[in-house]
């Protein structure tokens, strides 16, 4: 589903050079739910962005169903984050103007997706991650795990093949991280192919497989 | 797409509401503005009329002198009239074209009434201002036979008199019989409205219509102005004689209404750049603080254009939020007939502001948007 062939991350400023990911191999299987962890600052984000298609490695491959994207245009790159990426963020990323369903609906917007149509897909999502009775709130009426709801609803809206999640649990208490946990599982054990990136072992345990990074690389 | 974006800008209007209004205000001075121009622009597009060049208007003053006023105004007009350098010459009140002067009469035929712009002038003004008469005829004196006095309308007193009826020959405010109709007579300038006018025959013996219009040939120049003053002074004793060109008189008359236009665009050009770098700033703002929801959109499959769509489409619908507002205000002026005018004045100078403010609008967004279009979303995201 994803693979990563011998990537590479730097970071150029004009006085330093960082080196964020170090010749990273992954094969990322469809159906998979994976764990990737690692001490702060070891490039667990940077691995997920790249697999997620934000940024560019600065050398080696990534292919998304056997194709390699490493070399799209921006449109293209927007197409399969759209169709075949979720993305789920710590830090929620809602847009808080917007309603809960507003919100739900904004990866079909890019999707040219019609009006009625399109609240129809965000409803059910909504009540797929259980908050079909909080659709008209706003983000700032809602707890912390009640909006990371809203972000899987958001995630898993246009179907896609991948979910992505950056620490999905990390701003979230016990319980509530668990049940985000529960959600997560629900959808692997339904066909989702998961990535997260967690510092919790007790987390990572739940997923099948765990990718340990130390000062970007790859040490498990 | 689209109402995603009024759904953004709607459910942010309290923070939005001081842009909204800035936006309204310079609509409404714009729409002013436009009227303004639209009014006399639509004007200046009509023809004046008659030609000026070459045309002088001699004032003639008597002061205290009250004896044979009128024979001696005559006996100036015959001696113009002998100068080789001189092709016509016509006597008329004072409100001669492009002077400052103005004078207004109602005039009434069956019932109807119009206010119309009166000349006093002789048998030979048409002549010296080459009108062109396409109905009737330009009067002559011995059309000034028995009650009647003979007069020309325009086009504009015709319409307001007659409609469709034939003019020539209708007895008007039982004073006045009608011999024939110009098209159009803009006496002060080019930007003055066409209204109504007459022109009524003046006699040899009122004293009262004291200007001379003279039209002289070409290449005639001040040598000769100064020659006549000083022969009309040697005629009438203790009389003031003035020489305006007529070409100088219209440039005055064009500055009476160029000069207020011109002061009113500056000054909505300032308000109008104070508002456009105010929006310029706030979105700068904005989208400095929105980089966070620039990433989200971006992985969730926007691309860089349409990022800079997007906020260019947020400011249009901004700008169309206090334009609905404006169009409240502005349409009541072609509703409720405010200044006389034409609805189709009205209507023009809405679209001229329209345009402008969605070209202004656009203009700000554009290098924010631009901006915007460039954010990485992974560093964006980060940062949140």
């Amino acid at each position: 589903m994803i693979t990563l062939q011998n990537i590479e991350k730097v970071y150029r400023t004009s006085t330093i050079e960082t080196l964020a990911l170090n010749n990273i191999n992954l094969d990322i299987r469809k159906g998979e739910f994976v764990s990737i962890m690692g001490p702060s600052g070891c490039g667990k984000s940077t691995l997920l962005n790249v697999m997620g298609l934000l940024d560019e490695p600065s050398k080696g491959t990534v292919q998304l169903d056997g194709q390699a994207v490493t070399q799209y245009r921006d449109k293209e790159l927007a197409r399969l984050r759209n169709q075949k990426i979720g993305f789920i963020f710590q830090s929620f990323h809602l847009i808080n103007d917007l309603t809960v369903l507003d919100n739900v609906e904004i990866p079909l917007l890019y999707r040219s997706q019609n009006g009625r149509p399109r609240q129809d897909y965000a409803k059910d999502a909504l009540t797929k991650v259980g908050l079909s009775n909080r659709m008209k709130h706003f983000p700032k009426q809602l707890s912390g795990g009640q909006k990371q709801r809203v972000a899987i609803a958001r995630a898993i809206v246009g179907n896609p093949d991948i979910i992505l999640a950056d620490e999905p649990t990390g701003n979230l208490d016990s319980a509530m991280g668990n049940e985000i946990m529960n959600i997560l599982q629900q959808l692997n054990d339904d066909g989702a192919t998961i990535v997260m990136v967690t510092h919790d072992e007790q987390m990572a345990k739940r997923t099948h497989r765990l990718i340990r990074l130390f000062d970007g690389t790859q040490v498990l | 797409m689209i109402s995603h974006l009024f759904k953004l800008i709607w459910n942010k209007k309290k923070a939005h509401a001081l842009l909204i209004v800035e936006i309204w205000a310079s609509f409404m001075v714009l729409f002013g503005l436009a009227t303004l121009i639209v009014v006399n622009v639509g004007n200046y597009r009509k023809p004046l009329g008659f030609t000026y060049e070459n045309v002088w208007a001699v004032g003639l003053r008597s002061n205290r002198d009250t004896i044979e006023v009128a024979n001696k105004l005559q006996r100036v007009v015959d001696r113009l009239k002998a100068y080789p350098e001189v092709a016509s010459v016509s006597r008329m009140s004072s409100n001669f074209p492009f002077s400052a002067n103005q004078m207004n009469n109602g005039i009434e035929y069956k019932k109807r009434n119009v206010l119309a712009e009166t000349y006093g002038t002789d048998e030979d003004f048409a002549k010296t201002l080459d009108i062109p008469v396409p109905i009737g005829s330009w009067y002559r004196n011995r059309d000034s036979v028995g009650k009647y006095t003979p007069i020309v309308i325009n086009q504009k007193a015709k319409e307001g008199l007659f409609e469709d009826e034939n003019p020539l020959g209708k007895i008007v405010s039982d004073k006045f019989r009608v011999v024939g109709v110009v098209n159009t007579f803009k006496a002060k300038g080019e930007f003055m409205a066409d209204k109504p006018a007459y022109f009524e025959l003046v006699k040899a013996s009122q004293p009262w219509n004291d200007t001379v219009l003279i039209k002289v040939k070409p290449g005639t120049d001040a040598v000769f102005e100064a020659k006549i003053v000083k022969e009309i002074a040697s005629m009438l004793t203790g009389w003031s004689v003035e020489v305006d060109y007529l070409t100088n008189s219209r440039k005055n008359q064009h500055n009476l209404v160029l000069v207020p236009v011109i002061i009113a665009l500056i000054v909505s050009g300032f308000l109008l750049i104070n508002v456009a770098l105010g929006l310029f700033g706030v979105l700068n703002l904005s989208i400095a603080k929105r980089r966070g929801e620039i990433g989200l959109r971006r992985a969730l499959g926007a691309t860089g254009s349409g990022i800079s769509t997007q906020f260019i489409g947020e400011i249009w619908v901004l700008a169309t939020f206090a334009l609905l507002i404006g169009l409240l205000f502005a349409a009541q002026f072609p509703l409720l007939n405010v200044f006389d005018l034409q609805s189709g004045i009205y209507v023009t100078a809405i679209i001229i502001a329209v345009l402008i403010i969605y070209a202004i609008v656009t203009l700000c967004a554009l290098f924010p948007s631009r901006q915007a279009a460039t954010i990485q979303p992974a560093t964006a995201l980060h940062e949140e």
